[in-house]
């Protein structure tokens, strides 16, 4: 939650993962989501927050965690760095909460043709 | 050609394109503001290039496929950055395409290398972001693949090729509207151009036209443009041994925000919005040495661009703020009360109960429309039972108020998407009007007694669907018949399916796992409408 003389703002996780969403698809070297826990594959909307899980701590702060698919033959460690550095810049860029940290898991590789 | 000649025609053109890259690695530090804004893009295409060097001058292949392969190798391990990790999936699908020719290099065998590197650096990506280094490596392409039968040389060609690669990177600001921004162009498409102008220059022999000079420089903090809570940007460098990524993050995350720590364990880019820039670069000078320190004052910087802002816009009026039309929506069910209500934009809005079975009077509407303390109204019947009651109340009521003709819950949704408080009620309804006739409705419902309707047949109490207030299907199977209505809905191409649950609410599964397979790039929203006797609507735009 932000406070303003006018009033506070909240921003729900569902909103944080939908960013967080969009931002990775456009990350090099990300081919998709990895999903994790009940498959959630069904919905639009829904795909597009798979593997994302967003935690809030009390002082407003967030945690991003997620879980991507990588194309096969690309530098590991710097993808995910750009993917950290990329959502976390993203995400607190859009919504002015602090990030308090972004854990890319890198599930899977994948040789696409 | 030998492998020996191969060997040393790779380490004069991979030597030409580091010097050229290495000359211009401040200027393009400077321009990169994406994917990330942290200054280093032409660091990193350095390192990465350096590398592939490094990889070249130690390789002892006897061959040019296990040189190409050294060469893929080198750019994969040396990888550094964003744009190092897309230079290097670009040399292996180039050195992929080398690998399998025999004789020396031609512009019709240049022209393959670089279509083979444009589609292993677009493969790597789900969503390819154009006016980056994606689209000049693909211009590049198409440049060489025009020019194949043309008779031209290879030095001909590159220097063709530096040409093109210019444009396209002057290009970039308007594919990418961060680039735009900044006022700047891509610092990754910026680099690849560098390298191929000293290719360019070293396989024709002939000095080609110089890199954009360094004096127009562009300082990271020019792109800060939103207000921090912070004063300071602030951007160092440091060097050292063992340097520790994530403690020095820890630390000066205690001092402010929009922190970035890039590098390795002998280099740390840092970049931290702060009001206390001395200390960041104490926890600097503790760890090692820092250089190429540069301290911003945002608040001056956006006070400033305001100013410029202000001086081009005229004065804004303050009235605008303040809602000019409220709406009165006829709605059933808790869920579509919700969405409609969060929907109302920069306006008030009033939801009077009501629908198929229930139709509200025009007493009701009146009075609902009374509440509003705006000056004009909208009227959102929802339903095309209640649109005479809607215009019988307009009639009645003492201000300019518009009837939003919306036969349906969902046409209403789509309606208010269009809507804007801050606007008359003449120009909502406009919009809003429109917004109705694009999106198409479907229904889901049970019929309530036997007919034969445009050669469906249905019989009471069997599953009835509806498009745009036409059956489509009747049956006993729901997902069947709420399937057919999809097909109906989706014979023109859509973006986006919104599904609205009934209070009677279906298991939707079978039917959204159907459409996801048969429409992989439709956006499906689903919502809990809550609404009575219509277990699903559903409307596509």
């Amino acid at each position: 939650m932000l406070s303003s003389p006018l009033g506070s703002i909240t921003i729900s996780s569902d909103a944080i993962a939908h960013i967080v969403g969009e931002t990775a698809l456009e990350c090099y070297g990300v081919v998709g989501m990895a999903a994790k826990g009940p498959v959630r594959r069904l919905l639009g909307r829904e795909r597009l927050t798979q593997g994302i899980q967003i935690g809030r701590n009390g002082d407003g702060g967030v945690t991003i965690d997620l879980h991507v698919v990588v194309e096969y033959g690309l530098n590991l460690a710097e993808v995910a760095s750009t993917i950290r550095n990329r959502v976390g810049y993203e995400v607190g860029r859009l919504t002015g909460l602090p990030v308090r940290a972004v854990e890319v898991h890198i599930e899977d590789v994948r040789r696409s043709e | 050609m030998t492998a020996a000649t191969d060997l040393d025609a790779v380490q004069r053109v991979v030597g030409a394109a580091l010097a050229s890259l290495e000359a211009s690695r401040h200027r393009i530090d400077d321009l990169n503001v994406y994917p990330v804004p942290d200054g280093d893009t032409g660091t990193n295409l350095t390192m990465t290039v350096r590398a592939v060097a490094d990889a070249v001058e130690e390789s002892s292949a006897s061959d040019r496929r296990s040189l190409a392969r050294d060469v893929a190798r080198g750019a994969l391990m040396g990888a550094r950055g964003n744009s190092g990790v897309i230079f290097s999936q670009i040399v292996r699908g180039a050195a992929d395409v080398l690998a399998e020719t025999t004789n020396g290099v031609d512009p019709e065998i240049a022209a393959r290398a670089l279509r083979g590197a444009t589609d292993a650096a677009y493969r790597a990506v789900r969503r390819p972001v154009e006016g980056t280094m994606l689209s000049v490596i693909r211009e590049l392409a198409e440049e060489a693949e025009s020019r194949t039968n043309h008779g031209t040389k290879l030095g001909d060609l590159l220097i063709e090729l530096v040409r093109r690669g210019e444009e396209a990177v002057a290009r970039t600001p308007e594919q990418l509207a961060v680039l735009r921004e900044a006022g700047v162009v891509d610092a990754g498409g910026a680099g690849l151009l560098e390298l191929v102008r000293g290719v360019a220059s070293a396989v024709s022999g002939e000095p080609v036209p110089a890199a954009p000079p360094a004096e127009e420089h562009l300082s990271v903090e020019a792109i800060h443009q939103e207000l921090s809570r912070y004063r300071y940007c602030t951007v160092f460098l440091i060097e050292g041994e063992g340097l520790d990524r994530e403690q020095l993050e820890d630390r000066l995350e205690e001092l402010g925000d929009s922190l970035l720590v890039v590098g390795d364990e002998s280099a740390l880019k840092v970049h931290v919005h702060t009001d206390d820039p001395g200390a960041a670069l104490s926890l600097g000078t503790a760890v090692g040495t820092i250089d190429r320190i540069e301290i911003a004052n945002m608040h001056e910087q956006t006070h400033q661009r305001e100013e410029r802002l202000l001086a081009s816009v005229p004065e804004p009026d303050l009235d605008a703020e303040q809602a000019v039309t409220g709406i009165v929506a006829v709605v059933a069910g808790d869920g579509n009360r919700r969405l409609f209500e969060s929907l109302a934009a920069n306006g008030p809005i009033r939801i009077v109960e009501g629908g198929q079975t229930m139709n509200p009077s025009t007493a009701d509407l009146l009075a609902a429309l009374r509440t509003l303390e705006t000056a004009e109204a909208i009227l959102l019947p929802n339903n095309s039972n209640i649109l005479l009651a809607a215009e019988q109340a307009a009639l009645h009521f003492d201000r300019p108020v518009e009837v939003v003709p919306s036969d349906s819950i969902p046409a209403g949704l789509a309606a208010m998407v269009a809507f804007d408080g801050t606007l008359g009620a003449g120009d909502n309804a406009e919009e809003m009007r429109d917004a109705v006739e694009a999106v198409a409705v479907g229904e889901v419902t049970i019929a309530s007694r036997d007919v034969q309707w445009n050669g469906v047949a249905i019989r009471k109490g069997e599953w009835l669907s509806l498009a745009d207030g036409q059956p489509v299907a009747g049956g006993t199977s729901f997902e069947d018949v709420a399937g057919a209505v999809v097909d109906r809905l989706l014979a023109q191409p859509r973006d986006v399916l919104t599904l609205l649950k009934g209070a009677d609410e279906q298991p939707l599964d079978g039917l959204l796992d159907r459409i996801a397979t048969a429409h992989p790039s439709l956006e499906v929203d689903v919502q809990d409408g809550g609404q009575p006797h219509y277990p699903l609507l559903l409307s596509a735009e």
